[in-house]
This record gives C-alpha cells, structure tokens and sequence, in this order.
C-alpha cells in the first residue's frame, strides 16, 4: 500500500520538476524573443503554455486522487498540498511569459534600444524561477530563501525602469506605445518574480511545516 | 515446536488414560460380579441353615437390607419373601436358580429383573422339606463402579497434566535445545541429530554457492566501481523510470549531485529541454539519442542509450563525454570558412565590377589603364590570398618538410628584408638589421623564413609613414632570439590577444587599404609552434610594437645541410 503511495508520491515529483522546467523554457524563450525582437518566439511560448496547461490539470487530478485515496498526512500532506498550490503559480509564469512574446510579436519594441535593463529584469526573474524550481527539486531550504531575497533585486530594477519609462513618456511622445509596451513587459516580469517567491514559500512550507511571509 | 509436544504428550496421556479406565473397569467389573456371587451363595447358605433351624419364622426375624429372601415351595408356589407379599407373587417353578436348586440343590443366576428394574444376583438352596430358599442380592453396575472411581481418576488427571506440563517442558526444551544451538555458518560440524543431516548438508552446500556467488558479485561491482569511477566520461544507470540506480565520479560533479542520489529522479538534477527530449526518447520510444549541453563553460555530449529486454525499455545508460575540443575547432571551421570566403569575394567584386564598366565601355580611354591596374592588383591580392590559404592548411595538416637545416639566420633575414625593400621604400620605411656575429639556428628552413618575412612584412606594412623597423638577432646560451621592433601603431591592448587567431584584424576600418590577408600571424604562431619557438608581443598604441621569437636550441648537427 505503502508502496504505490510512494510511486504515486515519485510519480508527482517528476511531474512537478517537468512543470518547472517547462516554465523555465516558457520564460527563457519569451526572453530570446526579446532579445531578437523575434515575432515568432510567440508561436513557441504559446506551444510550451499549452503544454504548461496541460500539465497543471494533470498534477491538480494527481494530488486530489491523491488526497482522496491516499488521506495522507504529516509530510506527505504538506507536499501534495504545496503541490497544488504550487502548480497555479508555475502555471502564471508559463502565461506571463507568454504575455511578454505576444506584446514582442506587436513588433512596437522592436527599434527600442533602451532594452537592456529590462533584459537584466528578465534574466534576474528568470534566474528566480530556476532558482525555485531547483529549491523544490532538491527540497532546500536555503535555496529557496535566496529566491526569495533576490526577489528586492527584481523589485529594483522594476522601480528603475518605471522611473526612466516615466521620463521619456514626458520627453518622447510619438514612442508612447512602445514605452508602454516597454512599461508591461517590466511588469510581467516582476510579476513572474513574485510568482517564484511563491513558489519559494510553499517549498520552504512543505520542508519546515512553518507557511511563512505574506503570499501574494 | 514446545507446543506441538506438548499437545502430542497432552493427546497421548488422554488416550491412555481413557483405555486404562476402561480395562480397569472392565477388570473390577467381573471381578465384582465373582466376589459378590459367592458372598450371596454364602449368606443363601446361612439362611437356608437358619430356615432348618428355626422354620420360617428365622426368616421373619431377619433385618435385612438390599438382600431379597425369598422361600419357594418345591411346586414353585413363593411360601415367603422378604420384601413382597407372597401371595400376589407368581410361581416361581420357571426361575433357572430354582430349577437349578431343585434338580442339583443349589443354583445360581443373575438377570435383570423386570420388576425392579435392576441386575440381580440371585442363588438358591435346596432345604431339607424340598422348599427352596433363595436370596438375590442387586448387582453393581458397571456404571455404579465407575461412578466410584470418578474423583480418584480426576484427581489423577489432574496431577498427570501438571507432571505432564513440567515434563513437557523439559522434554521440549531438551529436543530443541540441539536445534536451537545449531552452528549455521558450519553446518557440517553439528552432529546432534542424524535425522536432519541431509537438511544440514543441504544448507551447506547451499551456503557456500551463495558465498561464491557473492564474491564473483563483489568482484564484478568492484571491478565495475574501478572502471567506470576513473573513466573520464560521465556515467549514469537509470532505471525504466529515469531513477538513478548509479552514477560514476564525474557524473556526480557535472551534475552538481550530493552523496545521496541513488533512486532520485534523474530529472532533479539535469532538466535541461534538450536532455528531457532525448530521455523521454530512450524511455518511452527505445531510442538512442544525443545532444550536446554545457556543463561549467565546456561542452558534453549526451548519450542516451536505452537498455532493452525483448521490446520493453527496463533502463538506460547516460554517458557525458567532453567535445569542447571538437566543438570548438568546429566552429573554428566554420568560421575560417565564412571568413576565406568573405575575403575572397571582396577581391573578385571589385575585378567583376571594372570588367563589367570596361566590357560596357563606359570607362574614357584614359582611365582604362587604371580600371586595368586595379583588376591587376586585386588578382595579386587573391594570389597572396590562396597562397597564404593553402600554406596555412599544409601547416595544419602538418604536411610541411621538417628537415632541419643549419641556417644563416642573418643571411636569411637580409634576404627577407631585401624582398621587402620596395614595400618599404613605398612607405618610406627604413628597415635595418643588427646581430651579433654569425648566428646559427638548426632549423627548418621554410618555417623560419616565413616568421621573419610575415613579421618584417607587418612591421612595414602596419608603419607610419617615414617610420623605422629595427631587425635583431642574438644568439644566447641556448636559444636564438629574433626581435623585430617598429615604431608604427602598435596594438591596442584588447586585441593583443586575438591578432594571432587567422583573419583577424585589429584595425577593420584600415585593414582593406593596408592590403594583407590577415593570416600572417597565424602563419607565424603555426610556424612557431611546429618549431617550438616562443612568441612575445611588447606593443603600445601609437608607440610601436615588438615581436619576439625565441627560437630553442636544437643539436648543433655539422653535417646538415647549409642553406644559402
């Protein structure tokens, strides 16, 4: 009995570090489109969310069949329930990483030469999802607190930029749109950073038992 | 084993018992009916003496108990009895004892009698008168004797069982005693019992099949350990689930695992796109599949080879292997070509484009002579190009003569610097030459001529305008040393460490009117190498440069040949 519980238990396990990988592939494309101002990375994001998707009904049957039929306790709870919450945040990275190809495939960013700082946004929100996939793959604590304190680098770099957005809408009119695109893009990312934040607390949860900080 | 003896002993005793109340009973029994026989006889006697006596009245005055005196008449009528009326009792003439009594003078009969529902003994006497004197006594049954007994044989059931359970004990603890204390690891050494000596040999042989098995095994895995933990390449086991069943030292630190891994999914350490892909190949499809990932700034390639038993994927075999090397002389490749083909075609498009304006007469009679020069220098261009091109790659392919010869360094640079005179001239570049003596390398002769003339050639070439090139030879204890200083351009310090890499070019913008392939130093640093010379650069922007080869000390050898 107990047996397949811990089959089960693996079984979800592999799921998750799947999602989590494929979230960093969501992400880290939606940033090569970026970089390239490439149009068509939207196709590729879009194909890996659908997978995402996919994925997160998947683990969500997994966890209540799970729940149902296992009634587990003590540590496994704390898994399977982190599991599922889990998922719903893997699973608003996979779409804000899509958001962020879409408004690259407008094409209204793709002269703007002021990318670079939001390039350091996306690679820092990036290196936080790696970071709280790779916290929940190896159940560590301390990686997982690191996830959470990069998560004020992320913030700063958002602050920066929406201050220098602000000043070239009031000195740059025509490149409104693109400013605008510009201010979005940041957004997302930082949005994609308190996601992994999130995730980050619901690993350090199901290692300690102790659901700490205030999730977003 | 304690219990089931004591069950069998408890079954045993039971049985026994049983029996030996039964045979007892049975004894007693007719034991019993013997004894109580002659005692009626005797007190049928007595009462008949009496009745001689005294006539009936002796019988009258009797006091009796459970004894039944009955006196008949020699016609059977019952005259008296003891414990009836005599008249209301039938004749008794019939009755065997009486019949007996009246033929023989006595008889003696037991039977159930059916009015008092009874066995009874009965015994008659023949008097003197003819009358017959009969007294019947009732009979124990058997019942009766053992009713007696119960108690004494419970109370001895009793006392065997508590013997019995001591006893059992011991007799238990004595039989397994043995067995408990068997010596399993030398099975053959216990003679206790014969009757599980075949169960012992059995557990020997058995034993040491197991034990010889199990040495092949460690000897397997060790010798399995010792080859795959030194091997250079990565190794990883999976099962069919993609669990890590072992892994070797340098898989372990490529992925960045602790110490415990086995069983961990192999997907929590290595979950890169591009080795999911070919994972889920070997274990859903049964298919090989390789990729290359980087791992700390190298490249490995990624074996994934299923393990298959009939159709069924029941693990795989990862194998890491580094192809930095190859890798990078790939790209190499690649970008050579691109770069040969690049320096190629700006040639060729400047001849097409003059032919093409001299072909369509468009060009005035006198620039024709121009348009011609500049096809004609191009052309010279693209020679030196191939030339240089195709000196490189017999360089790579190692295809170049390697004799050594014992070569005038001086001589040979004087020559060099004389070929280059018309350059130099051009530019307004005075060249000259300082050694001290004669200076000898034993070396081959190409190579070296190619690193003095490639240096002498860029010192001119990238010069101001009215600069100096200053040529030096010096022959130290063990090393020839050649040392061509300009005060030209000199290299920025970025590029310092490129300009030897082939068509690189410090200066892009001002390359293409300096002419020159941009394989010179490349040229240079192979020529080097295959001689084992050093190259030191000393340059400063705007200051000049100074290339210094230090070529090592060959043995001096007479008898080779002198170049001239």
């Amino acid at each position: 009995m107990r047996l397949k519980f811990d089959e089960e238990l693996n079984n979800l396990n592999r799921e998750m570090i799947l999602m989590g990988s494929m979230c960093e592939d969501a992400i880290n494309t939606a940033i090569r489109a970026l970089i390239k101002g490439d149009p068509d990375g939207h196709k590729n994001v879009s194909a890996i969310v659908t997978e995402i998707s996919h994925k997160e009904r998947e683990i969500e049957d997994m966890c209540l069949k799970l729940l149902m039929q296992q009634q587990p306790v003590a540590t496994d709870l704390r898994t399977i329930s982190s599991a599922l919450k889990m998922v719903s945040d893997l699973e608003r990275i996979g779409d804000q990483s899509d958001d962020i190809a879409e408004i690259v495939s407008m094409q209204n960013i793709s002269d703007a030469d002021d990318k670079y700082e939001i390039l350091d946004l996306g690679q820092a929100a990036s290196r936080m999802v790696t970071g709280a996939v790779d916290a929940f793959v190896k159940r560590d604590e301390k990686a997982a607190r690191e996830v959470i304190k990069e998560d004020d680098t992320v913030d700063d770099y958002f602050d920066k930029i929406k201050k220098e957005l602000a000043k070239s809408i009031q000195t740059d009119e025509a490149g409104l749109e693109k400013t605008l695109d510009l201010l979005m893009i940041s957004k997302y990312f930082e949005r994609i950073g308190d996601h992994a934040v999130n995730i980050a607390q619901w690993v350090i949860f199901s290692v300690t038992g102790v659901l700490e900080g205030n999730t977003k | 084993m304690t219990k089931q003896i004591f069950k069998h002993m408890q079954i045993l005793i039971t049985i026994a018992l049983v029996a030996a109340f039964a045979a007892v009973l049975g004894i007693l029994y007719s034991y019993f009916g013997v004894v109580q026989e002659g005692q009626v006889r005797s007190e049928a006697k007595l009462a008949a003496q009496g009745v001689e006596a005294d006539g009936i009245s002796y019988l009258e005055k009797l006091d009796l108990d459970t004894t039944r005196v009955t006196l008949i008449a020699s016609d059977g009528q019952v005259l008296y009895d003891s414990e009836a009326d005599a008249v209301t009792l039938e004749n008794h003439a019939d009755r065997p004892e009486v019949k007996a009594a009246l033929a023989d003078g006595e008889g003696t009969s037991i039977r159930f009698s059916g009015t008092l529902l009874k066995s009874f003994v009965y015994c008659a006497e023949r008097l003197s008168d003819g009358t017959v004197l009969r007294v019947a006594e009732p009979r124990d049954t058997a019942l009766n004797i053992a009713a007696g007994m119960i108690p004494f044989v419970l109370m001895l059931i009793i006392i065997l069982m508590v013997c019995m359970w001591f006893a059992a004990r011991r007799v238990a603890k004595h039989i397994t005693q043995p067995l408990n204390q068997l010596d399993l690891d030398h099975p053959m050494e216990n003679n206790e019992y014969e009757e599980i000596s075949p169960l012992l040999k059995r557990i020997y042989v058995q034993q040491k099949q197991i034990a010889d098995e199990k040495g092949r095994l460690v000897r397997i895995e060790r010798d399995f350990t010792a080859v795959t933990q030194h091997m250079a390449e990565g190794l990883i086991l999976l099962d069919e689930e993609g669990r890590i069943l072992n892994m070797n030292n340098k898989a372990g630190k490529l992925l960045n695992a602790g110490d415990v891994y086995i069983g961990t999914d192999i997907l929590a350490l290595e979950r890169r796109e591009k080795f999911r892909k070919v994972l889920a190949g070997a274990l859903l499809e049964g298919e090989h599949g390789e990729t290359v990932l980087p791992y700390d700034r190298l490249s490995y390639q990624v074996d994934v080879t299923p393990v298959l038993d009939g159709r069924k994927v029941i693990g795989t075999v990862v194998l890491l292997f580094d192809v930095t090397e190859r890798e990078t002389a790939e790209q190499m490749r690649r970008e050579f070509t691109a770069n040969v083909s690049h320096e190629l075609k700006t040639p060729l498009h400047t001849i097409s484009g003059c032919a093409e304006m001299l072909e369509s007469g468009g060009v005035k009679p006198e620039d024709q002579k121009k348009f011609v020069h500049l096809i004609y220098t191009q052309v010279q261009r693209m020679i030196t190009l191939v030339q240089d091109i195709l000196y490189i790659s017999h360089l790579d392919e190692g295809a170049v003569d390697m004799n050594c010869v014992k070569i005038d360094m001086c001589l040979m640079t004087n020559k060099v610097i004389e070929s280059l005179s018309h350059e130099a001239e051009k530019k307004h570049v005075s060249v000259s030459l300082e050694s001290d003596g004669e200076v000898i390398y034993y070396g081959v002769a190409r190579l070296t001529e190619s690193i003095i003339f490639n240096l002498v050639d860029n010192a001119i070439k990238y010069n101001k305008e009215g600069g100096a090139v200053h040529v030096s030879l010096h022959a130290g204890a063990h090393t020839v040393t050649l040392k061509v200083a300009d005060n030209g351009i000199g290299i920025p310090e970025e590029d310092q460490s490129r300009i030897f890499e082939r068509f690189y070019r410090g200066d892009k913008s001002r390359s293409r009117e300096i002419g020159g392939t941009g394989l010179g130093l490349a040229i240079v640093k192979h020529a080097a190498m295959l001689q084992n010379a050093q190259i030191r650069l000393d340059s400063r922007l705007g200051e000049g440069s100074t290339f210094t080869v230090i070529f090592p000390e060959k043995a001096p050898d007479e008898k080779a040949p002198m170049i001239v």
